[in-house]
């Protein structure tokens, strides 16, 4: 059975492009519009790996992996902050939250979230 | 090879950067997200050494004009690290304190060094390097 990736991101559009990437290689994909929602699915139905965007309506992505990285039911589901906000100050803040990559949004970002889901052995 | 400077040794990956536009800085972060991958950083850290790298290129587009940024593998001893490094001409006879402050207080904790080499062309130098355990698979690998 596919693995389940929960993916929180508020754009539809930006969801629909990571949903097909990620089911591109064979992930099934869950989404939730905002942080809150993305924390309750977590907690009610662990998925294999979040996949966070940062900027969200009424909880940021980075508060959102803290309270993931914080709650034992969560803590180890690993977290890829996929983000526009790309700069030193941005990137730290998201590994400092607990998050096992951060990556940009740009043309390659596909490719980087794929090698990275190898990396973490969500991908054979 | 010779336009790599720094005080370590290098090894591969050896990749070159010219950087011209701002599309440049995204292939600048993919290439040291590449070199930083065959290094065998862990995704944490090239997602670090990726930001260092952008950042740097950023810094050099605000010249006006053309620069390569170097990515690199480093040795010293049986430690193993990722280089990222540009010739930065534009400061000659600037206090190379006052740019490594400016330097630290932009860059934070992104990387383990850095370096500013040389006066005439003052080259800037960030390393970070491999823990221990993962040093020495690199080192083993790059023999």
């Amino acid at each position: 059975m596919a693995l389940e990736v929960l993916l929180v991101e508020d754009s539809k559009t930006q969801a629909a492009q990571i949903k097909e990437t990620l089911e591109s290689v064979g992930l099934r994909v869950r989404i939730a519009y905002d942080g809150p929602d993305g924390i309750r699915e977590a907690i009610e139905n662990p998925p294999a790996l979040v996949v966070l965007d940062v900027k969200l309506p009424s909880m940021d992505g980075f508060q959102v992996c803290r309270r993931l990285k914080r709650n034992p039911a969560t803590q180890d589901i690993p977290v890829i902050m996929l983000t526009e906000k790309a700069g030193p100050q941005a990137t730290m803040s998201g590994l400092r939250a607990g998050a096992d990559d951060y990556i940009p949004k740009d043309i390659f970002a596909s490719e980087h979230l794929i090698n990275t889901l190898q990396e973490l052995g969500i991908l054979e | 090879m010779s336009d790599i400077r720094g005080p370590y040794h290098t090894r591969p990956p050896i990749m070159t950067v010219k950087v011209e536009d701002s599309m440049d800085i995204m292939i600048v972060r993919d290439t040291a997200r590449r070199a930083s991958s065959l290094l065998g950083f862990a995704p944490a850290h090239r997602a670090q050494l990726s930001s260092a790298a952008a950042t740097l290129a950023e810094l050099v587009l605000k010249t006006g004009e053309a620069h390569t940024i170097h990515l690199n593998g480093v040795i010293e001893g049986t430690r193993t690290g990722l280089q990222i490094s540009s010739e930065t001409p534009w400061l000659a006879g600037v206090s190379a304190n006052n740019v490594l402050v400016a330097l630290r207080s932009k860059l934070g904790d992104l990387v383990d060094e850095i370096i500013l080499e040389g006066r005439e062309t003052p080259v800037i130098i960030m390393v970070m390097w491999l823990d221990e355990a993962q040093s020495r698979e690199a080192f083993d690998d790059g023999e």
